[in-house]
């Protein structure tokens, strides 16, 4: 479904993604590890042309993404849910799942499937997006990601910063959500990732180092542990 | 201290301070400076509201932004002074003034999208002084074309349009007494366009799928990109809505006599506008049409007192600039601003 293909990005002239290839299959959950800093973020942002890469290629579907613009990318199905969640603070939770219904949908379908999936919005509909805790903003974020028709999400640091008894409930909505669309997850917090992910790849450097099947590795493994912990 | 106090007690019943209070307090009194501030406020609405649309969503500061009011006032003018002759009545005159507002915001609708495209667009990775330099010089531009062909129809640029402002209907150009109150037509007409226009924004932006995209992209412009909004298009639309109100406002401002069309009117539309919008918080647009309710009726009670009560008329003048300085003493971001925004 998704192919990465020897990427390369740059901020500015700060090279961060030095060859990442990665792949995703229809269906999977597929979890990507590493360090802070060594480029997980910028692989998602290089998927959806925010950061678009200096050279490689990202397919999705077979077409190339690379040239194309963010909301055509968007327009694909391929849905961001962002580190800090960034959602729009100003308006309301429906405002929120409102603007992210693509043209030509029927909104009240759409909003229907959100509150299905997280009842706690429906109850905060009318409320400013900014007043909610960061556990219902995190599923506002992906709530906004399951109306968006996407098939595949990309998912940044769900887990972070939130207490640990909402991390649950996080992992609960992630779970949820990832059995209705194929998932990119980008996640600091191990056991959450691999109890969700079918398959891993660590990056480290700007370069992938590590893949392999989720079963196969527990978040103790040496494998693991020296490329994540600091 | 107490011959301090002393002092200032003379000083207040010499310069009439007592006297003007007691006069300002009178009900019609009040209501005329009441009516003539929101006339002033339903102004600075209408000249800043675009510019704090622009601001809100793209982040940029557009110095040409009175230019363009500018060049309203001088096609509004255009459009009536072409379709009003001696014999034309007062509600055709009306009639014509709305023909002449559509046609003018269709103009400055497409000069300000293609000046978005063409100039602004390839400017918004840049820092915000390449974009407050660019629309600076499209203002100088701006200016010079219509001195240029204003002259070429024998009319003095720095003065008002006389012909224009001949074209006003007579029940707007007098004054209408209501018992003791009496107020001019145009004053009137002034607050119902500004109520007219707050409303139509808000309902645009509150009930509407585009509106709904804009009020995103002001808050987080990537982030609506990444949900599959085309906000490079959003952009350009905000961008041609906002010169389109302040071309609304210039054909208002061309039936003003305190404004009339000319060439000056840039600036003097200019400065006001940013005064607003700073007031109210850049980019917030209830913020505003608060500061502009706000302005206009302090400028109203000062220009009152500083010419019935104590004598002193250059005061009304300073008045906005003194409002602005005390709210950025207080409130550096504005009455209802936030710390960020625009979308860059």
């Amino acid at each position: 479904m998704l192919d990465v293909d020897d990427i390369e990005s740059y901020y500015g002239e700060s090279h961060i993604l030095e060859g990442v290839s990665l792949s995703v299959e229809r269906g999977e959950v597929v979890a990507l590890m590493g360090r802070n800093g060594v480029g997980k973020t910028t692989t998602l942002r290089s998927i959806l042309q925010l950061t678009p890469p200096r050279s490689g290629s990202v397919r999705y579907d077979g077409t190339e993404l690379v040239g194309l613009r963010t909301h055509e990318v968007a327009e694909m199905g391929v849905g961001w849910i962002p580190e800090d969640r960034r959602i729009f603070s100003q308006l309301t939770v429906e405002e929120n799942l409102r603007v992210s219904v693509p043209d030509g949908s029927d909104v009240a379908d759409a909003l229907s499937v959100a509150f299905e999936t997280f009842p706690i919005l429906d109850e905060r509909r009318e409320q400013a997006a900014g007043t909610l805790s960061g556990g219902q903003q995190q599923m506002l974020a992906l709530g906004r990601g399951l109306v968006g028709d996407n098939d595949l999400l990309l998912v940044d640091e769900p887990s972070e910063g939130l207490a640990p008894q909402i991390v649950a409930d996080v992992a609960d909505a992630l779970a949820a959500t990832a059995s209705e669309t194929t998932m990119l997850l980008v996640e600091q917090n191990l056991p959450l990732a691999l109890d969700l992910a079918d398959r891993f790849y660590v990056l480290d450097n700007g370069r992938v180092v590590d893949d392999g099947d989720a079963d196969a590795v527990s978040a103790d493994d040496e494998r693991l542990r020296r490329y994540l912990s600091a | 201290m107490t011959t301090v106090l002393d002092a200032a007690m003379a000083l207040l019943l010499q310069t009439g301070f007592v006297d003007g209070l007691i006069e300002f307090v009178q009900p019609d009194v009040l209501v005329e400076v009441v009516v003539r501030g929101l006339a002033k406020s339903a102004i600075y609405i209408m000249i800043a509201a675009g510019l704090t649309l622009i601001f809100g969503l793209l982040g940029v500061l557009n110095f040409a932004h009175g230019a363009l009011t500018m060049i309203g006032a001088y096609l509004g003018g255009v459009v009536m002074v072409l379709t009003v002759g001696s014999g034309t009545g007062p509600w055709a005159r009306l009639a014509l003034f709305f023909v002449a507002m559509a046609v003018v915001f269709g103009l400055l609708a497409a000069l300000g999208g293609s000046i978005e495209i063409a100039l602004i667009r390839p400017l918004y990775d840049r820092a915000p002084i390449y974009q407050i330099l660019l629309t600076f010089g499209v203002t100088l531009i701006l200016e010079e074309l219509v001195r240029i062909v204003v002259q070429f129809y024998g009319l003095q640029p720095i003065a008002e349009w006389q012909e224009a402002l001949g074209t006003i209907p007579v029940f707007l150009d007098t004054s209408h007494s209501l018992g003791p109150i009496s107020v001019r037509g145009l004053a009137l007409f002034e607050i119902l366009l500004g109520v007219l226009t707050v409303a139509a924004i808000w309902g645009f932006l509150t009930h509407t799928r585009y509106g709904l995209f804009i009020r995103a992209g002001s808050e987080d412009s990537e982030m609506a990109e990444a949900l599959g909004i085309d906000v490079r298009r959003v952009f350009t639309v905000v961008f041609a809505l906002g010169a389109g109100i302040a071309g609304i406002a210039g054909t208002l401002l061309m039936w003003d006599q305190v404004w009339g069309a000319s060439v000056p009117l840039a600036a003097d539309a200019l400065l006001p506008a940013f005064v607003v919008v700073i007031i109210g918080g850049l980019g917030t647009f209830r913020g505003t049409v608060y500061a502009a309710l706000l302005v206009g009726l302090v400028d109203a009670t000062m220009t009152w007192w500083f010419v019935n009560a104590v004598e002193f008329s250059a005061l009304p003048q300073m008045t906005i600039f003194l409002l602005l300085v005390l709210v950025l003493i207080l409130k550096p971001q504005g009455l209802f601003g936030v710390a960020e925004v625009g979308g860059h």
